[in-house]
């Protein structure tokens, strides 16, 4: 195996430990009701905004051919995806009309503590890191989201299977986490090729594992905060 | 129709920034750099010099994007379309792949570019620009936003600084503005850019509060220009 293939392989590992972790499976175990749903609905949106405030950085960091990368990783999230026609944020705020939501209750939706926390964390990893890092702390959201590398389902479909069963939402209505099992599929793959070009030493891979360790450090805690906050939902 | 105290006040700020631009070019470091004589020599570093400017514009709008409102996300990501990835559909490269491209008229290779260094000067104003993106919102756009205002045609009186080096090239050197494939593209791509941060501004910066932001961003944007610009003008001197 090369340095790369191991590399990924233990980036594989991480992404699907998430899944054993105290933290997702206090996530997992919340029972949904409907008011509990337009919660998460809603904090998701956030989260893709987030997303796009840490992209942003990553790209601000790079070399310029993985600027490129990143900007037509953004074309989808920020400005149209074929796969839906419309933008990421769009589509989820479409998405909360299935479950009574109106694009309000995303304008003016509270951040809570925790999960500001959280957010505040990325952006610090995006911002300040070595490049490497901070683009691997990216991507491992979309790795951990890639059906074809977690067993068992990225976390969308994970979210949007218990949509279906708890709620009798079919994942089709969920258009936004529809989306998301099939986008962050080729993202991850997509974005995961700039390893091949720019991991070359032991260095590197210390970078980019120090990335991924600090974002499913933080991925874990916001899961928890997110299980917690609906918990607290009756 | 009357305008109303906050279309007053953003009018104002937008006149302010206009001339902050303009006097930009009264500057000593503008003045000195303007009125050297481009032999092909200065130039070719020149170029190369500028071709890690550009660069670094692209990590500092980036940062811009990160940290700006989600509709002015959109702005920028169409903004850097023209700037690294080029309008296909319109048969135009990437800002990068011209200033290549452009060092080709003065017998500079693309190697030429990889293996020239970044003037040491120029690399602690990259600092300073990218220290500037990672301030609040408002402050770090207009930061980014008045080197292209800068660069507006149709707000810098007697042309911007990318006409302004195109006619040097021509008056020493004999290459047409036309020839100049990135100077050229900067002259009109500018003009559309400059506007938008007024865009921005109507509204976002409707408080006093903002708008001084905005101020202080492109002030102390401006204020690295100058140094840059000096450090610049410092290298070609050092040149024959």
């Amino acid at each position: 195996m090369n340095l790369v293939q191991d590399l990924c392989g233990t980036l594989d590992k991480m992404v699907n430990d998430q899944f054993d972790s105290v933290e997702f499976k206090t996530f997992f175990g919340v029972p949904l009701t409907m008011e509990r749903a337009r919660f998460y609905v809603v904090q998701n949106a956030l989260y893709t905004s987030n997303r796009r405030d840490c992209w942003g950085y990553v790209q601000g960091g790079a070399p310029l051919e993985v600027k490129r990368v990143i900007w037509e990783h953004e074309s989808d999230e920020l400005i149209n995806d074929p796969r839906a026609g419309m933008d990421h944020f769009s589509l989820t705020v479409k998405q909360g009309e299935v479950i009574g939501l109106k694009p309000e209750d995303f304008e003016y939706a509270e951040v809570p503590a925790m999960v500001q926390a959280c957010f505040h964390a990325w952006h610090h990893v995006a911002m300040h890191g070595h490049w490497l890092t901070a683009y691997t702390a990216s991507h491992m959201l979309e790795r951990r989201n890639n059906g074809k590398i977690v067993k068992g389902g990225g976390m969308s479909f994970r979210v949007g299977k218990k949509f279906e069963n708890e709620l009798g939402i079919s994942l089709k209505k969920m258009i936004s986490l529809d989306v998301h099992v099939v986008a962050d599929t080729e993202h991850s793959e997509n974005i995961s090729e700039m390893f091949e070009r720019y991991v070359k030493s032991a260095e590197d891979c210390e970078r980019v594992l120090e990335g991924a360790r600090d974002s499913m450090t933080i991925d874990r805690a916001y899961r928890g905060a997110l299980g917690y906050y609906m918990a607290q939902i009756h | 129709m009357a305008m109303s105290a906050g279309t007053k006040a953003l009018e104002k700020m937008w006149e302010e920034l206009v001339e902050l631009c303009n006097s930009q070019f009264d500057s000593p470091q503008f003045k000195r750099l303007l009125g050297l004589k481009f032999t092909k020599q200065r130039a070719q570093h020149y170029s190369i010099q500028m071709a890690y400017y550009v660069q670094n514009r692209r990590d500092c709008w980036g940062y811009v994007q990160g940290s700006v409102p989600l509709d002015v996300k959109q702005l920028i990501w169409r903004h850097e379309e023209d700037e690294l990835i080029g309008r296909k559909d319109q048969g135009k490269a990437d800002h990068i792949t011209l200033a290549v491209k452009e060092g080709e008229v003065l017998g500079l290779s693309a190697e030429a570019f990889d293996k020239t260094v970044r003037l040491e000067g120029g690399e602690v104003c990259f600092s300073a620009w990218i220290r500037l993106s990672q301030r609040s919102w408002l402050e770090a756009i207009a930061a980014s936003a008045i080197l292209e205002m800068r660069n507006s045609g149709e707000l810098v009186r007697a042309g911007s600084l990318s006409r302004r080096i195109g006619a040097i090239f021509e008056r020493d050197l004999g290459i047409p503005m036309k020839k100049q494939i990135n100077n050229a593209e900067h002259v009109v791509m500018d003009v559309e850019h400059a506007h938008m941060l007024m865009q921005v501004a109507r509204k976002y910066a409707t408080m006093e509060t903002a708008q001084r932001g905005i101020l202080r961003g492109a002030k102390e944007s401006l204020l690295i220009d100058r140094v840059y610009r000096g450090h610049l003008a410092d290298m070609l001197e050092s040149l024959a």
